[in-house]
């Protein structure tokens, strides 16, 4: 059987996948401890022990990774080339620098489903055909939009990168868009909302962003639409959102793998011959502002009998671009970006309350956002939430320990060689930098910086991002239960709202 | 004391006798070496130098088949409990010091095995190893009931998070209970029952530890950048001289002393269960061959072959053509004593459960009555040949797929022959597996149902 379909239970739930599990854990912390090799008193010599004390580590080498070779190919597309010859697979992604941050009032979604549409049949392929040619190739090709940025990925083995190649430029190139395809994809993608709400960590990530951002900010609504929006959009909407978006002036392609720039050019030339830019002039990105400072906020979902509770301390976060961006995956990692974190070990190593306590930051063009949460068992939950906050303004006050800034640089260095493992890992990665409108030696850059910052660095992003003080605090879970135990906890009033953020009535 | 370990190069395969029609088959291989020591721990390496990082994996004969009546749950908890400290490395100081080192682990369990995990740039390997060896050596002795405590406290959270909590997750309860009758050593979840957790003492673990954690029922693996012959010598010293028990004596599948106990399958198992959802899910499962047993790999294909994404047969007519579903998937699971082959779909709002499942059941009486077509079997199998080339990129991958293959096949290098499974089979020989396997009187039955908790 596959290996990544195996039920299994596993330690912890982490930022990167790791081999037969969700996730793995990163990073952090503790003293040098001593090593025991009983110091006994005298006379009668302890029996050596027979591991030895515990060995030095020294620091590793820094990690720089390798700038892409950039150059034009086909139509004028700019290309991100970085060759890794270890394993005879290539990865390619196309994007555009329009995501959900464009989607009109009224049509939330819109371009995460012209995303989808894309390879429900292109050029001289229905959706099925399309699917089937790809799978006898051995292809995966991927569509998809966050909140900036839309992307198809193609992985493929090498020998089958000319075939697959052109069936991915025909879905970046030639999507066909029938009503028929359409009017089925919708349904699913409704459907898919429906379920959504079901799903307490899904419907805490829409919260997330109506609460944060608010109805009117482009940031402010899930990247895959509502279920009123998603019937309010036509296949016509989807077209002209093609057209805005997705043009070759306004692409990059981003390869990594087993392929040399002299066997690229003449592959992507051929596939995207005919994908011709139209005159008029391509829109410019959109940059949405920060959203509007608020003050201390709750926000309560109902999930009826719910057996835990998802608690979170929310505030907006930084651009992609900001100087500051690198040095803040050190300050994650330290509060929690990784098991030895400070929340995870206080809410679940010490306290039990949960099977995991996180934190994680997304940048984006505009501003992105910073979360702090913890799935915990519903009878603590004002308990929780009441360490998480202690935690957090501890942290935020009195900024990171030596300890947490040395093992922070070590953390991001491991972590980020990781996502140089494989080249779905570099390709999509880069594709995110090309997207935000990052340089392509971004990458470089800021593991130097990442590496030297230092720590009244972190300890200032420490203050700024994760102080809790304004922090819109999140909870998700029976409120019949948990209301009396947050009140307890000294919280403002709660605002409810529905699984798609929408305020109800008490 | 050093030990002289016989280290060999037992394979680096890179060609391979292929079928015909293959020809362009891409070769498969993990070069390693690997050796047994006097304790009986299994010893792989894996040098490789593409990337700055090493991984180490120790594995573990010991999962939830080897558990207890009255115990359930216990080898997952146990997995926990390996992260509680020692004397040289106290509670907190294993995680602790492993990431200031840049490095990060991970550890799950299954049936059959436990696997534990550590990521970290090379130069951490002798702490990597330091810290294994000292666990296996000394931790049992050591758990208390503070320990215990906390660690079933998390345990049961986990268990409220990702089954309790999450839509359709009670699935993972139901089927094994379903499947294989009470007394064998599948009938029970992984995670076990949370009465059980909560009965689970310190005596247990002690004794547990001391039966499984037994360097002769370990094997560990060492891959990436990282220089064997200094690895060797540390690996010796450090986990040489852990004393060793014996092997335990694995229990196999039934209960002793009971030899008219059958565990076949013997009719259509049905259940119907509601849970927080939208969609109604329905889940066929049946009883399937063993890992790496004839069988195993046709009945992989035969899954892509009905269920692997948007070329799949269930896909075009239950999604595509005929509505009656949201989404479809196949998969064999396979374990050591025996898999289990399911397929389900997410039933659309105001579709009959019913027609679903018929729909479902005449499609595996299609792949049970005529052979797929050429076109299917080499789609499928182009998707396994790309599996494997994408897995092997990854460092921890490989370390998991050696520690695999050592616990199932005694041979770490069986990746080409894996591969080769899938590479060999024709449309007869999944026709003739569908016939054995799939049978019409013999499945479970599984309906979750939407009940009436968090309706917008």
């Amino acid at each position: 059987m596959r290996s990544s379909m195996l039920p299994r239970r596993c330690r912890g739930w982490w930022l990167l996948a790791l081999p037969g599990c969700g996730g793995s854990a990163p990073p952090p912390v503790a003293p040098p401890t001593p090593v025991a090799v009983a110091a006994t008193p005298a006379i009668v010599a302890a029996p050596p022990d027979p591991l030895g004390p515990r060995p030095d580590v020294p620091a590793p080498a820094p990690f720089e990774p390798t700038t892409p070779a950039v150059f034009r190919a086909g139509p004028g597309v700019t290309v991100w080339l970085l060759e890794r010859h270890q394993a005879p697979v290539v990865s390619c992604d196309v994007t555009v620098p329009t995501g959900a941050s464009s989607d009109p009032k009224g049509k939330a979604g819109l371009l995460h489903v012209t995303a989808a549409m894309l390879d429900e049949g292109a050029g001289t392929r229905g959706a099925l055909e399309l699917a089937r040619s790809l799978d006898d190739l051995g292809a995966h090709l991927h569509t998809d939009a966050n909140a900036d940025a839309s992307f198809v990925s193609l992985t493929v083995l090498k020998k089958n990168l000319v075939q697959a190649f052109s069936i991915f430029s025909d879905v970046v190139a030639r999507p066909r868009f029938e009503a028929s395809e359409f009017a089925r994809a919708r349904d699913l993608w409704l459907n898919g909302l429906l379920e959504r709400e079901r799903d307490p960590d899904a419907t805490a990530r829409v919260v997330y962003r109506v609460t944060l951002f608010g109805p009117d900010h482009p940031y402010g609504h899930p990247w895959d639409g509502t279920p009123k929006s998603a019937k309010a959009i036509t296949l016509d909407d989807v077209k002209r959102a093609y057209a805005a978006a997705w043009r070759p002036d306004r692409a990059i392609l981003v390869c990594a793998g087993d392929v040399t720039r002299d066997e690229l050019v003449p592959i992507v030339d051929r596939a995207f011959s005919t994908w011709k830019a139209p005159p008029s002039a391509a829109e410019p990105p959109v940059v949405p502002p920060p959203p509007a400072p608020s003050g201390p906020r709750l926000v309560l979902v109902d999930r009826p009998n719910a057996p835990q509770a998802v608690v979170a301390a929310l505030k907006p976060g930084l651009a992609a671009s900001d100087p500051d961006a690198p040095a803040l995956w050190r300050v994650n990692d330290a509060i929690g970006g990784s098991f030895s974190s400070r929340l995870n070990q206080d809410l679940r190593e010490k306290r039990g309350y949960t099977y995991g306590a996180r934190s994680r930051y997304s940048v984006s063009r505009g501003a992105g956002q910073v979360v702090a949460w913890a799935n915990v068992v519903t009878n603590k939950t004002g308990d929780a939430l009441k360490a998480m906050l202690a935690d957090l303004t501890e942290f935020a006050s009195n900024g990171l320990t030596p300890e947490e800034v040395d093992r922070s640089q070590s953390q991001a260095r491991g972590e980020l060689v990781s996502v140089y493992e494989s080249v779905e890992g570099i390709a999509g990665h880069l594709a995110a930098d090309a997207s935000l409108g990052l340089p392509p030696d971004w990458e470089a850059r800021a593991s130097r910086e990442r590496d030297a910052a230092t720590k009244a660095q972190l300890d200032a992003l420490a203050r700024r991002y994760f102080d809790p003080k304004n922090a819109i605090v999140v909870v998700v879970g029976p409120r019949s239960r948990v209301q009396p135990l947050i009140d307890a906890s000294g919280m403002p009033p709660a605002e409810l709202r529905d699984s798609e953020g929408e305020p109800v009535k008490p | 004391m050093r030990i002289h370990a016989p280290w060999v190069i037992l394979a680096v395969s890179t060609t391979s006798l292929l079928p015909v029609g293959w020809a362009s088959a891409q070769p498969v291989s993990i070069p390693f070496t690997k050796a047994t020591l006097p304790t009986g721990m299994v010893v792989i390496l894996s040098e490789d130098h593409s990337v700055p990082q090493v991984a180490v994996n120790v594995s573990y004969s010991v999962g939830s088949r080897m558990e207890r009546t009255g115990r359930t749950g216990f080898a997952h908890l146990f997995e926990h409990l390996m992260f509680m400290g020692t004397r040289r490395a106290p509670t907190k100081a294993f995680d602790a010091w492993m990431e200031a080192a840049g490095g990060r682990n991970n550890a799950w369990t299954a049936e059959d095995r436990t696997d534990y995990f550590d990521i970290a740039s090379s130069s951490a390997l002798p702490l990597l190893l330091w810290l294994e060896a000292d666990r296996m050596r000394d931790l049992g002795p050591l758990i208390d009931q503070e320990k215990l405590t906390l660690q079933r406290d998390v345990v049961l959270n986990e268990r409220r998070q990702s089954i309790e909590n999450r839509p359709y997750g009670v699935e993972e309860l139901e089927l094994p209970t379903l499947l294989w009758p009470e007394g064998h050593p599948y009938h029970h979840p992984v995670i076990g029952s949370a009465a059980d957790l909560a009965a689970a003492g310190v005596a247990d673990v002690k004794e547990f530890f001391a039966t499984w954690y037994d360097p002769s029922n370990a094997s560990l693996v060492v891959a990436g950048d990282f220089d064997a012959a200094k690895a060797r010598a540390q690996i010796e010293r450090l986990f040489g001289s852990i004393p060793s028990r014996g092997k335990p004596k694995d229990p196999g599948p039934l209960p002793a002393a009971s030899s008219d106990f059958k565990t076949a399958l013997q009719s259509v198992v049905r259940q119907t269960v509601t849970d927080n959802v939208e969609l109604p899910k329905l889940v066929l499962a049946w009883q399937s061959p063993p890992h790496f047993s004839p069988g195993d790999a046709e009945l992989d294909l035969l899954a892509s072959v009905l269920g692997g994404g948007k070329s799949s047969r269930l896909y075009k007519r239950l999604v595509y053509e005929t509505k009656l579903a949201q989404e479809v998937s196949a998969r064999q699971e396979s374990r050591t004593l025996g898999s289990v082959f399911v397929v389900d779909a997410l039933v659309r709002p105001g579709v009959d459960v019913a027609k679903v499942e018929k729909a479902l059941l005449e499609e595996i009486a299609g792949v049970r009555e005529r052979e797929v077509s050429t076109e299917e079997i080499d789609r499928a199998r182009n998707g396994y040949e790309m599996e494997f080339v994408d897995r092997l990129q990854s460092i921890p991958e490989r370390a998991s797929l050696l520690n695999m293959y050592q616990a199932e096949t005694g041979d770490p290098g069986f990746v080409q022959p894996d591969l080769d499974r899938y590479r060999r089979a024709r449309p007869s020989d999944l026709l003739a597996y569908a016939k054995k396997v799939l049978l019409p009187g013999a499945l479970v039955v599984l309906t979750i149902l939407p009940n009436k908790d968090a309706k917008r």
